[in-house]
């Protein structure tokens, strides 16, 4: 018997790294599960290799547009009947700059991709679980939601706006047995760190992605990177009924980087 | 199972949060030893163990009282004795007496609240890493709550203790963070266990109010309008031994229906 037997969720940016290691939790748990990503090829296979049957389905879309955000709430009521746990986990920097050299576009990305996308696939599922009574929302926050690292201003502030619209939320619905929490993971190495961390090791005034790697593991007390899976397993006890009295959290999962 | 071949201390755990984290590690697999002060509760807690999970000889327990350092000290030694070895210490015991506005507060309130929850926190983890760092692999999670990240007019002796837990546990974890051994507190928020009961209207009377007011104050300042259960603080326990939580260490995690702000 799993954890999240009968339960339906939907995740955005979940064909790898942090989404998908949710989504194959979440799947083990007995939930159905609406992944999503930005290529219908790779979603197709990222949904082959998690083999997940009939309990897993694909949404295409880029989550940083308001039609998917809202897109894949409505896909996960109309394929599954009802949505019980949304993970807003997409997000991310495609161009790194400090705020003096931060273009407005690159800017407006980053607002659209890591908080506008929370917000309307928040309300969305809000919409879905208030007449219900029922819910779990778990918004994938970072290490950044609460410090912050030279060269990444637009991440830092979405990751911490991310955090006060968690307990805006969860203040709200508190009382609906719905919870609102946010996930810090520290650094992990996920496909988007490696696509994007030679740039922002360059920003930071690194001589390399691995000096960048290393700066964040020495941060930590663990002196190493954290896991997708450490993130998963937090995920797993929030949307389960074990996590029912946890709300408007800030969660690190970063081997002991934040101070708070 | 998750937690097979692992051996647990809990002080304080024959009821309340502590007895719920017992009854978890348990049915995981573990085997765990807990403590208190009244040697009949505490065969009673056993026996009820023993005959709700089937735990016989899986848990143990020792005449304990935390505010003595010798005894938190045992406790470590009898789970060695008893079972082995130490993997996971949860600091459990705590709480505080003779509240008062800081005021009118007198010394040997304050003194018993540090002893109770700080000091006992201090002598069972020093005493457990003697273990713990051999082995290179431990798990310890200090009980603190949500007056550890706020505080609450006529409650100082706690807020204070508390606080310096949550202090103890960063500086702690960044010592044996590369040592495969994280150190966590779990900040709960108010749960109306044996503890609230007994110490609740006394603390109640310190801020002006009625016992019952207290609940409702609390349950008031949260997101969920509800005290929190002893369940809660289990679940994200078990989590924090689990292998998945070996990410997750100087965390003050907060099990609070949404009260703390951060």
């Amino acid at each position: 018997m799993g954890k999240l037997d009968g339960k339906v969720a939907a995740i955005t940016g979940s064909t790898r790294s942090i989404g998908r290691a949710m989504a194959e939790a979440f799947l083990r748990e007995g939930a159905s599960v609406v992944v999503n990503g930005r290529d219908q090829a790779k979603g197709e296979q990222a949904i082959a290799e998690m083999g997940g049957g009939d309990r897993l389905a694909l949404f295409v879309g880029d989550a940083a547009k308001q039609s998917t955000a809202e897109g894949i709430v409505d896909y996960a009521v109309e394929r599954f009947g009802k949505l019980d746990i949304m993970c807003l986990n997409s997000g991310g920097v495609q161009h790194t700059a400090p705020v003096a050299e931060m273009s407005d576009e690159e800017w407006q990305l980053e607002m659209d991709w890591n908080l506008n996308s929370v917000f309307w696939g928040m309300r969305r599922s809000l919409q879905h679980m208030i007449p219900r009574n029922s819910g779990r929302i778990i918004v994938t926050s970072s290490v950044e939601g609460k410090g912050a690292k030279p060269g990444i201003p637009g991440y830092n502030t979405t990751k911490h706006a991310v955090c006060g619209l968690v307990k805006s939320a969860a203040k709200e619905v508190g009382t609906t047995g719905i919870t609102v929490n946010a996930l810090l993971p520290g650094l992990i190495e996920t496909d988007i760190v490696r696509d994007t961390g030679p740039e922002s090791a360059k920003m930071m005034g690194l001589d390399s992605y691995e000096a960048m790697i290393d700066m964040f593991a020495q941060e930590s007390a663990i002196k190493k990177p954290n896991t997708v899976e450490q993130v998963a397993a937090v995920a797993v006890l929030l949307a389960s009924d074990a996590g029912r009295n946890m709300t408007a959290c800030m969660f690190p999962i970063d081997g002991g980087t934040l101070p708070y | 199972m998750e937690l097979d071949g692992r051996v647990a201390v809990i002080s304080g755990g024959t009821r309340g949060i502590g007895r719920a984290i017992a009854e978890a590690f348990l049915r995981d697999g573990a085997k765990v030893v807990v403590s208190g002060r009244d040697q009949a509760k505490g065969d009673q807690a056993i026996a009820e163990m023993n005959d709700e999970l089937g735990a016989t000889g899986n848990v143990a327990f020792v005449q304990s009282d935390a505010t003595k350092r010798a005894d938190c000290e045992r406790l470590i030694d009898t789970a060695i004795e008893q079972f082995g070895r130490v993997d996971i210490l949860v600091n459990n015991a705590g709480g505080s007496k003779n509240n008062a506005p800081v005021a009118q507060l007198t010394d040997e309130a304050m003194d018993y609240a540090l002893t109770v929850n700080l000091w006992s926190t201090l002598w069972c983890t020093r005493k457990a890493l003697e273990h713990m760092i051999p082995q290179q692999w431990g798990r310890i999670i200090n009980i603190s709550s949500v007056e550890g990240k706020m505080g609450k007019p006529g409650l100082s002796t706690y807020v204070a203790a508390k606080h310096a837990v949550n202090g103890l546990t960063k500086s702690c974890a960044q010592e044996v963070g590369t040592l495969g051994i994280t150190v966590n507190a779990l900040c709960a928020g108010a749960i109306e266990t044996d503890m609230m009961k007994t110490e609740g209207p006394p603390a109640a009377e310190s801020m002006g109010m009625t016992y019952q007011g207290l609940l409702d104050l609390f349950a008031q300042e949260s997101a969920i309008k509800r005290l929190n259960e002893v369940e809660d603080v289990a679940a994200v326990a078990s989590l924090l031994v689990s292998e998945a939580g070996a990410g997750i260490t100087g965390s003050l995690i907060s099990i609070d229906g949404g009260t703390s702000p951060y």
